[in-house]
């Protein structure tokens, strides 16, 4: 394992880009090598000495945004109208079958914030989990690329009254913002529900490498 | 074909370290050795090993589109039933292939005999891909080798281009048994590439890689991969806690699990039974087939899966002269006719064959004082004498 490499090194994300080559020989035009071989990452550091991924395990926070509603996302200009939109519908179309239910309003109200829940007029009587709070917003990715996906967000009871900048999901996650309701910076914390596993590739065999034959 | 003695470069170690080649001496002990190389006209690269490599990758295509649809190639492969669906919807989405290498015993005379196909975790990739090239070109300028002189090697562009055609939108994440200094750096010159590709990508270790929620595979951030290389085998993978998550991932690996087909010294006996007597291949079998027979009493027994010439055995008028010990052969093994390496001056080279891609790309050489090819094999330069 790679643990004594991890000191002080951050992720082993790579930016993009192109380094000029480190030998450029003359006149080549028809051999059977390559033109120029140059290396961006492992000249520098070396093979054995490559920045890995942290092996920090524990669960970090997202950095997500979260509006109210798809005007308060487009006004923020970090995210493209069109993709406020599109991601509201994503988040819309989740809400019915991801919103947590409680079976009286009192209990959904505790962790939701008094006046922040209703009946979900889907379920049926004599089903007791009828109770659903309201969406009050909802959570999408600052990029496109940071692969989240949108998803409905509730008030989330703090306390006396309000939620001082407090959301969660359907799953149990949960979003604090810096100042308030309609701040559009949070950071996500998964909820036990969500939890990624680590650790299921390479107990099978270690330590190969792939040259041999006779 | 010859082996000539050029001397090393002065200071050759501390060019090596310069250019991030680490393990060019392993445990103490040499792996990178260019006192000597191998020297080759060009006819014979052309004419024997690169042209006869892309025509048995494609051999080797046209194989894979029938055993994903014959079960009892699957099965004669030992590839696991509930892995079938895998393998088989790889390939019918045309997941693309990064690399291979074919391994081939030829001495300069008579056609080069495959002996397997390393498609889905070859390396050596750097050492050749790199360190090779600059040997060649510090050799041409300090006029240690001959003006002219050239090499069958454009790896690296190849593996630059085909990873700027093949790379999804996304994160590429390139992952390996990093404790090992071969598999590290395989893998860490594979994401150099990447980079240059204009990817933006992550190194880590197998035991990093996680998979969320949403059955996408992510690193220690939790942001999801969009391809995954792993130098690690598709048979172990499978075994793994996440191997039955693969089928619904979105994530994209390399190589893909179709390449577990060729993978497999079984497809050694698939492309004889395919193509007798083609020039390339060897007659081979599976064990158990009354066929091995016409083998005679000279054939060299390989298991199905193995690495580093791992329990391979060699017959000779039907005893057993030389043999490895390895951890394979529970799956069952292949017998092959006997093309031994050549010999030169008492040591015997490995020639691999590089695809990156459908085409050939370069050589690697790997030399051995015995028979069988295992991890103390030397990695020898090679250059084409100018015409």
């Amino acid at each position: 394992m790679a643990d004594e490499r991890e000191t002080a090194r951050g992720f082993g994300h790579r930016p993009t880009g192109r380094s000029k080559p480190a030998v450029t020989p003359p006149d080549r035009a028809a051999t059977k090598r390559s033109q120029t071989v140059s290396t961006v990452l492992v000249a520098g550091a070396g093979l054995a000495a490559l920045s890995l991924g942290s092996l920090d395990r524990t669960v970090p926070g997202r950095d997500v945004l979260v509006y109210p509603d798809v005007t308060a996302c487009a006004a923020d200009a970090i995210r493209t109208a069109d993709d406020c939109l599109s991601a509201y519908n994503v988040a819309r179309a989740a809400y019915p079958s991801s919103a947590p239910h409680y079976e009286s309003l009192p209990r959904c109200e505790q962790h939701h914030g008094s006046n922040h829940c209703e009946t979900d007029g889907t379920v049926d009587l004599p089903d007791p989990m009828r109770f659903v709070p309201r969406m009050a917003g909802y959570l999408l990715g600052r990029t496109a690329a940071d692969g989240v996906t949108p998803e409905p967000v509730y008030d989330h009871s703090s306390g006396e009254n309000g939620h001082h900048g407090a959301y969660c999901t359907g799953s149990g996650g949960r979003i604090t913002t810096g100042s308030g309701a309609h701040a559009s910076s949070g950071t996500l914390k998964s909820g036990s529900a969500q939890a990624t596993k680590f650790g299921g590739f390479g107990n099978s065999g270690r330590g190969f490498s792939s040259f041999g034959g006779s | 074909m010859r082996r000539i003695a050029c001397g090393e470069r002065p200071g050759w170690r501390s060019i090596a370290r310069d250019a991030g080649f680490a393990f060019h001496t392993i445990d103490g002990e040499p792996y990178w050795d260019e006192s000597h190389a191998y020297a080759f006209t060009l006819a014979e690269i052309e004419d024997d090993i690169e042209g006869p490599s892309g025509e048995l990758h494609a051999l080797c295509l046209d194989f894979a589109a029938q055993a994903v649809t014959d079960e009892r190639i699957l099965a004669s492969l030992a590839i696991p039933e509930p892995v079938w669906d895998t393998v088989r919807a790889s390939w019918r989405r045309r997941d693309p292939s990064l690399y291979g290498r074919l391994d081939f015993s030829y001495g300069g005379t008579g056609p080069a005999k495959l002996l397997e196909y390393n498609a889905d975790t070859p390396t050596a990739l750097y050492e050749t891909a790199v360190f090779q090239w600059l040997w060649l070109e510090q050799g041409l300028k300090d006029g240690r080798l001959p003006a002219g002189s050239d090499q069958f090697n454009a790896l690296h562009e190849r593996l630059i281009a085909r990873l700027a055609e093949i790379a999804p939108p996304g994160l590429f994440a390139f992952a390996a048994d990093t404790s090992g200094p071969e598999d590290l750096g395989t893998a860490g010159y594979l994401q150099d590439c990447a980079v240059q590709a204009g990817c933006e990508t992550i190194l880590l270790d197998l035991a990093q890689i996680g998979l969320r929620a949403d059955g996408a595979f992510c690193g220690p951030d939790e942001r999801p991969f969009a391809a995954l290389f792993k130098l690690y085998p598709w048979e172990w993978a499978f075994q793994d806690a996440f191997g039955s998550a693969v089928a619904a991932a979105p994530t994209r690996f390399l190589e893909p699990p179709w390449k577990m087909v060729l993978s497999n010294k079984g497809l050694l006996a698939h492309l004889w039974a395919r193509e007798p007597g083609h020039p390339n291949l060897l007659p081979a079998f599976f064990e158990g087939d009354p066929a091995c027979a016409s083998l005679g009493g000279a054939y060299v027994r390989k298991p199905l899966l193995s690495r580093e010439g791992a329990n391979v055995e060699i017959f000779s008028e039907g005893a057993r002269i030389a043999g490895a010990d390895g951890p394979y052969g529970a799956d069952g093994f292949i017998r092959q006719g006997l093309a031994a390496l050549p010999c030169f001056d008492g040591r015997r080279p490995l020639l691999g064959a590089w695809i990156v891609g459908d085409a050939p790309a370069g050589l690697c050489i790997r030399e051995s004082d015995g028979p069988i090819t295992g991890d103390g094999a030397l990695f020898v330069p090679h250059l084409i004498e100018p015409g």
